[in-house]
Formats: structure tokens, sequence, C-alpha cells
């Protein structure tokens, strides 16, 4: 019971931060119809800037706050100069998108060095709380927290104020909702930052709680962020909040038991998806797969 | 048209024949194993763009069919005795794998957005690395395994290097060949129409999914060969062969040399290899020469943008538009005189 | 003329390579409503598209209150004061009622929460399914959400597409209702089959033919002519 409720929080932990860079880039696609897949690198920025800025002001919100900010820049490069010349081009938003991941990702290695860099928790989330004779570890609860909190600041922004309204709009008819008079380049541009800002933010958090940040980390959570992406139904973020708790739970359940398996139970999953429900969990409309 | 076609038929051959010659004035083992490279990573690079070039499908995860080809025939080879049988098996292991993960990816998501086929066979190579990282009795692991080729009859064992040399460069260009018939072929016709407007060849009565999986398969199947000649050339596999690395560099050859030709791949194939070796070459020179793939990832940026057709593509256009501006000067020309 | 409020010279828009308005000519009075008839694939959405800068004319002139808009992204027409009710009615599904009406609102200020008040009198039927997604509205109750979404804001144009297709008639009387007391307010261009609404609400009459504007009057005048009827709009 102890080691099952452990694996439990810890699945949900990890899902929770996949969920951070999933739901950004569902927004985007929904909104957009681009799907980025330098999303993940935006992660890896974030886990080094989170990492870098802890060791400079040993201040982990500080370091936090200086990740979000890199995100949200990195989301404001990317916009203008990656995605805005390839707008209706899949093909070439695909291609391109890539490309930047791979100059991203080398680009960390450029600043940061090659090297894969030690990250710490900060001194009041390093241990663990005994519940009766289970032991949670906090970092561990801090995660969960800060994503469910995020989750519900998004639905909460989507669901009840005018601009959330407009994005939710946007995802289904972009055309109606600039003749409603919105100029939906703006709004486009405001999700990309945000959802930025979320992966880096998901990035800064991971990184304390597997203890390394590594360049590489972007293409291997860009992978899981886009499978949830496909599970849950592309453009919606209570649907990318399912499968990533989905993800993260088998994940770290067969990494226990089958830990061979474990890359593949998350494959199955998407397999069965597209096979019988292509559409995702969460059919958002307006939004095709076709 | 068909005398044009007929030039350039005689170009290639004439190229290829040169590159036949090459090896026997210039036979140092890290030349000989650059070329090598290049004619295994032109095969796996024109494998590529018969899916994005002449099909507009982008495969994220082509790696894979590269590392099922390496592993089949290391695994085979390693497992029986290295003879040519053992090898014949290997390659028709590969190729039947190759071709039946392709089929599948094609079934489950061609019929989707472009986004899906590229996110599943990302994802699907992914697996692969892991399964060849984890399955440690079959494939050893991160460490990888040398194994044996087949010894070569007579004094032809002393030359080895020149007849896998050989053996690559002639594999290339039938390949080469092969695929210029099939794009040339009604099928090719109709790949293109797909590409280029989809709707209409769906309503002019085709059904557009069996001839993408067709495309996809043919393209797997390649893809494990090249696998195949790879592994072959440097008889030693490793996870490295499943590595996002390996797709981003076909990307990158079909990219920069041309897409939608076949010509433009074995090119770019060319130019990053050797780029690949001097540019690392002079990391002693400047820290950024080690780090030259963030200047072809800004250089493969800049190519999407402003040169989506590649060098070759681009090289085309310019030719046409002049054979069609002197025309039309020939024309003029006429009528005033 | 000082009363002309939006008037369109010489368009020709496109979409994709196909050139589907060919110099079409039309004007729009102020407080005026103004039929544009046609039979199916005559352009009229198309007009409405380049007015509104969803489908920007190539060339020629839109000039709206004595400004060119031909170039204008739509949602800086939209801003000037033009309202557009689509043929699709451009209804957002997974949006409740309350919320359509919501993000259609330019501003949300007092004088549009009186407009509101005054557009939910018009069509009570809203405020019953105010929770209701709109996806899960039926033709009639689209229509209406539309509609009155476009009358929220303080318009001085409404660009109105077939309103009544597809309607009962009974519904469609209340939408003829709901036009005439917009009358009183602003402009209407309406775009419409059905000859009786039409000549029901208008006061002139623009006929598009083939991408090209090949007849316009006074609604009197075509009511009365037999054979434009008949050509154009295949009305025995
Ligand atoms: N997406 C499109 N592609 C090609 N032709 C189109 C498209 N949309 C409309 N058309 C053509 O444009 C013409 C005008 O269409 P439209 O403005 O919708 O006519 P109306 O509203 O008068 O019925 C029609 O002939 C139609 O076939
Ligand atoms: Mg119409």
């Amino acid at each position: 019971m102890d080691l099952f409720i452990n694996l439990a929080i810890n699945g949900i932990a990890t899902g929770m931060l996949i969920f951070l860079i999933a739901c950004g880039l569902t927004l985007i696609f929904g909104l957009m119809d681009v799907l980025n897949f330098a999303h993940g690198g935006i992660f890896a920025w974030g886990a080094f800037v989170g990492v870098w800025g802890y060791s400079v002001t040993q201040n982990f919100l500080i370091s936090i706050v200086l990740a979000v900010i890199a995100g949200l820049l990195i989301g404001l490069i990317t916009e203008y100069l990656i995605i805005r010349p390839v707008y209706g081009n899949h093909i070439q938003q695909i291609l391109i998108t890539l490309g930047f991941m791979l100059v991203l990702s080398e680009f960390i290695k450029v600043v940061f060095g090659p090297n894969i860099l030690a990250a710490q928790k900060p001194p009041f989330l390093q241990d663990y709380w005994l519940v009766g004779d289970v032991t949670i570890i906090k970092y561990r609860a801090f995660t969960i927290v800060v994503g469910f909190i995020i989750f519900v600041a998004i639905m909460a922004v989507l669901k009840y104020t005018k601009i959330g309204l407009i994005v939710r709009a946007g995802v289904m008819d972009k055309e109606m909702i600039q003749a409603l008079g919105v100029n939906i380049r703006l709004v486009f541009i405001g999700v990309f930052m945000v959802g930025s800002a979320l992966a880096a933010l998901g990035g800064a958090l991971f990184a304390p709680s597997s203890g390394v940040a590594y360049a590489e980390m972007g293409m291997e959570f860009g992978i899981f962020a886009f499978i949830v992406v496909i599970i849950g139904g592309m453009g919606s973020v209570p649907g990318s909040l399912i499968a990533a708790l989905l993800v993260g739970l088998s994940n770290v359940f067969m990494a226990y038991y089958v830990p061979s398996l474990a890359m593949a139970v998350t494959m199955i999953l998407m397999f069965l998806v597209l096979i019988f429900r292509p559409e995702g969990l969460f059919k958002v409309s307006g939004v095709s797969n076709k | 048209m068909i005398k044009t076609l007929q030039k350039s038929t005689w170009v290639y051959l004439f190229t290829g024949l040169m590159l036949v010659l090459l090896p026997f004035f210039k036979d140092e083992r890290w030349f000989l194993f650059l070329m090598i490279q290049i004619f295994v990573f032109g095969i796996f690079a024109m494998s590529y763009d018969l899916l994005l070039g002449y099909t507009g499908i982008v495969s994220f995860g082509h790696a894979m069919f590269f590392g099922v080809g390496a592993y089949s025939v290391a695994i085979t080879l390693d497992r029986f005795e290295p003879s040519f049988m053992s090898l014949l098996l290997g390659i028709v292991i590969a190729m039947a794998v190759g071709g039946l993960i392709a089929f599948i990816a094609g079934i489950l998501t061609l019929r989707l957005k472009s986004h899906y086929y590229a996110m599943l066979t990302l994802a699907l190579a992914n697996l692969f690395l892991v399964l060849a990282e984890k399955w440690r009795s079959l494939t050893k692991g991160n460490d990888g395994f040398t194994f044996q080729i087949p010894e070569l009859p007579g004094g032809l064992e002393d030359h080895r290097n020149m007849v896998i040399y050989l053996f690559c460069l002639v594999s290339m260009v039938v390949i080469f060949f092969g695929l210029k018939r099939l794009t040339e072929s009604p099928l090719g016709k109709i790949l293109v129409a797909i590409r280029e407007n989809e709707q209409r060849v769906v309503s002019l009565g085709y059904k557009i999914m069996p001839y993408k999986v067709i495309i996809s398969v043919i393209s797997g199947v390649v893809a494990s060969f090249a696998g195949v000649l790879y592994a072959i050339s440097i008889r030693f596999v490793d996870t490295s062969v499943f590595a996002i690395d390996m797709t981003l560099d076909a990307l990158l050859m079909t990219i920069i040399g041309g897409v939608g030709t076949l010509v433009g791949p074995i090119i770019g194939a060319g130019i990053i290899e050797f780029a690949h070796h001097y540019l690392s070459e002079l990391s002693d020179v400047h820290w950024i020469f080690e780090r030259w793939i963030i200047l072809f990832g800004i250089l493969y940026i800049l190519v999407v943008i402003f040169f989506p057709s590649g060098i070759v593509g681009t090289i085309n256009h310019k030719l046409a538009t002049r054979k069609q501006r002197k025309k039309e000067d020939e024309q003029s020309d006429k009528l005033a005189s | 003329m000082t009363n002309t409020l939006l008037k369109l010279e010489q368009i020709n828009t496109y979409i994709d390579q196909f050139h589907i308005l060919q110099n079409v000519n039309f004007e729009v009075k102020s407080g005026e409503v103004t039929v544009l008839l046609g039979r199916n694939g005559a352009g009229k959405t198309t007009t409405l598209r380049s007015i509104m800068g969803l489908n920007s004319a190539l060339s020629g002139q839109i000039v709206y209150k004595d400004e060119d808009i031909t170039k204008l992204p739509a949602y800086k027409i939209a801003k000037k004061g033009i309202g557009y009710v689509p043929e699709d009615q451009g209804i957002f599904y997974d949006l409740t009622v309350g919320e359509n009406m919501r993000v259609g609102m330019r501003q949300e200020d007092e004088a549009t929460k009186d407009r509101m008040e005054w557009v939910l009198e018009l069509f009570p039927d809203l405020k019953k399914f105010w929770k209701k997604p709109g996806g899960q509205l039926s033709g009639g109750q689209k229509q209406m959400l539309s509609i009155a979404r476009s009358y929220v804001n303080d318009n001085d144009l409404l660009l109105i597409d077939e309103p009544s297709k597809g309607l009962a008639p009974v519904i469609v009387e209340k939408v003829i209702e709901s036009i005439e007391k917009m009358k009183e307010k602003t402009t209407v261009v309406l775009v419409e089959q059905n000859f009786y609404m039409a000549s029901r609400l208008g006061d002139s009459f623009f006929i598009l033919d083939d991408g090209m504007t090949v007849h316009q009057g006074d609604m009197k005048e075509l009511r009365e002519n037999e054979e434009l009827k008949r050509k154009y709009l295949g009305i025995a």
C-alpha cells in the first residue's frame, strides 16, 4: 500500500510536468494549427535557466521566474522568426520547427556548456513528510500542487475571462472571431508566449526533481507531450491533463514493475487512440485531424 | 523531352563511372570511408525524399528503418556464421521488418493530418531506441557490438574496403535508377498530384490512402537497406542508429540538396558528410565548428523559408526560366525578322 | 452624395486561382436596407466577404464612410462598426449562448449592456437557452443568436447573409420582424434568395450574376418587373 501510494504520487507528479509542456502545445495547435516541434526545446531551456538561476541566486522562486521569462522570450522569438513565415503550410511548419528544436538544443550546449548540469532542490523542499507509514516526498507534492494550480488557472481564464473566450472561439473558428473585431494575430502571439512559458516552467520544475538538466531532455519530453496531445485530443486542455496523468502514471508503474516496457505502454495508449478515436479523448469542435 | 531525359541519364551514368574509377586513384582509408558514408546516406536520404519531396509526407522517425536494417543484418551475421547466406537472410529480414513497420505507421496515420505521421514515427523511433537499449541479450545495449562479415573469395579479401565501396556505389546507382523509374511511372505522377492538391486527386475519384501507404512502405524498405549497408561498412552497430540525429541528417541532406528530386538528396549527403568531416577538424580553430550542427540548423531553417526547393530545385527552376526566356527571345526574334 | 455609406467600385476578388468577382459595383445608402440578389453561386457571399476583409479584393476600391477599407484586415473593418452574420451563422459550437454573445461584444460598457437587454427582448428564446452550447441549438436558434450577436455592438452597417435559409416560415417571420426593428438603428445589406423576405425589407436592390453586377434599382421596381425576376431569380 505504501509502495502503491508512493508510485501514484510519483506518477501524478510526472504527469503534471508533462501536462505543463502539453497544454501549451495543445493550445498552440488548436488555435494556430501549428504543431511546434521546438516546444520541447523550450522545456529544456527552462530547465537550464532554472538550474543556472538557482546556482547564481540561491533563490528558488527567482530561478523559476527567470525560467518563465526565458520561456516568454523564446516563445516570442519562435513565433516571430520561425512560425510567422510559414503560416498555412503544414509541411514547412513541421520541418522548420524541428530544425529550430535542433538549434535550441545545440545552443544550450553553447551557452551552458556541453555537460549535464546537476540540479538541486531548494532546502525547504528537500525532505519528506511521514503520513502514517506513507512517506511523501515534498518536492513531488509541490510539483503536483503547482501543476494543479496552473490547470485550474488556465481553465478559469478560458472559462470566465473575455480573452479566454476569445482563445476558445479562435480555436473553433478563426475567421469569425476576426469578423467580430478581434486581432487574432495578437492573441496568437500571446498564447504562443504563455504556452512557451509553461513549458519552461515545466523544465525548471523537472530539473530539481530528477537532479539533472541535459540538452536532450527537450526531445525526450517533447515526444511525451506530443503523445499526450494526441491522446487527449488536439486543442483540449482538460484532455491533455487527463492524458498526461495517464501517461505519467502508466510510466511510473511500468518502470517499477516491468521496466523494459515503460515506453511501450505509452505507445500502446497512443496506438489505441489512433485506431479507435483519432480525434483523441476530448474532441474540440472546429479542430480537425484530417 | 525524351532527349533531355537521355542526356541526364548519360550524365548520371558518366558520374557513376567516374566514381567507380575514383578509388583507383585515391584509396586512403578515411577517404573511401567518407565516400561510403555518402553513398549510404545518399540512399537513406533518397528514401526520405520519396516521402517528403514526392508525396508530402513528413517522417520524423526515419532512423528506425535505418536502425532496424543495421541491427537485422548485424544480429543475423553475429548469431549465424558470417556467410553470404546469413548476409542475404539479414538483408531480407531487414527489408521485411522495415516494410512492415512502415505499413503499420502508414495505415494508422496517413489518413490524418501530416502532423500525425511525423509524431507517430518520431515516437516509434524513440521506442526502438529504448528497445535497443533495454533488450541487451539481443543488442548488447548501449555498448553495441562488432561482428564479422563474410570473407571475400580469393585476393579480393585484401581489397575489402574497395569492394564495400563498389558494392555501396552500385547499390546507390541501382536504387537511384529504380526510384527514378518509380517516380516517373503513373504511380509517381499520382503521388506528386497528391502532394500538390490532395483534394483534387480525391475528387478525381482516386483513393489516396493506398498510394501513400505503398510509398511509405517502399521508403521504409529502402531506408532499411541503407541501414544494412551502414552496418556492413563499419562492422559494428550500436543504439546511435536509432537516434533522432539520423533522421535529422536525412532531413538536412534532403532539404539542403533539394526536395522532390533524387539527385538532390545525394548531393545533400555529399555536402553534409564533407562538411561534417572538415568542420570537425576546424574545431581547433574556433569552438563554433565543434557545434557545427548549429550552423547547419540555421542554414536549414533559412533554406526552408527562402529556398523550399533546395539547391537542385532552385537550379532547376533557374534553368527552366532561362530556357523559357531563351525560347521567348527566339520567338520574338523570329517575329521581328 | 453625402448619404452613401458604403461603395464598392470595380471589385475583383479571387479564391485561389479562380476569378470570382469581376468588376462588381455596389452602393449602400445610409438608413436603407439594400438587398443583394442573384442565384446560387452568383458571388453574393464572396461580395460580403470582400467587404468584411475575409477575402480581400485584389483590385478595385471599397469605400466605407469616405474611407478606403479595401485592404484592411477583417478585425479593423469590424471595429469600424460593421457587423457580419455569415451564411453558416458563425456560431462557436463549444461556447454557450451567453459566451457567444459576450465574445462578440467589442466593448463591455453601459451602452452595450442596454443594447443587450433590448436584443434579449427581441429574442427571448436566447435567454431561455443562455447556458446551452451553441452547437446544440436548432437552425433557427443559431440564426437568431448570430443576428443578436451582431446587434449587440454599436454597428452602423450590418451584413446579413441569407438569414432565411433552411428556416421554418414562423421563424422567418421573426427574423423579418427583428430586422425591421434594427432598420431603425442601422443600415443593412441583406443577401436573400427568399423574395418574400427581400421585398418586405428591401429599399433598393442589386442583382449579381456570374460575379458581375447586372442590375440595380429600387425594390419597388423589381416587384413589378416580372422579366428580371424570371431571368435572374428564377421566380415565375
Ligand atoms: N473555396 C472555393 N473555391 C473555389 N470556388 C469557390 C469557393 N468558394 C466559392 N467558390 C465559387 O465562387 C462562386 C461564388 O460563390 P458565392 O459567393 O458563395 O455565391 P453565392 O453566395 O452567391 O451563392 C461560386 O461559383 C462558387 O463555386
Ligand atoms: Mg452564398
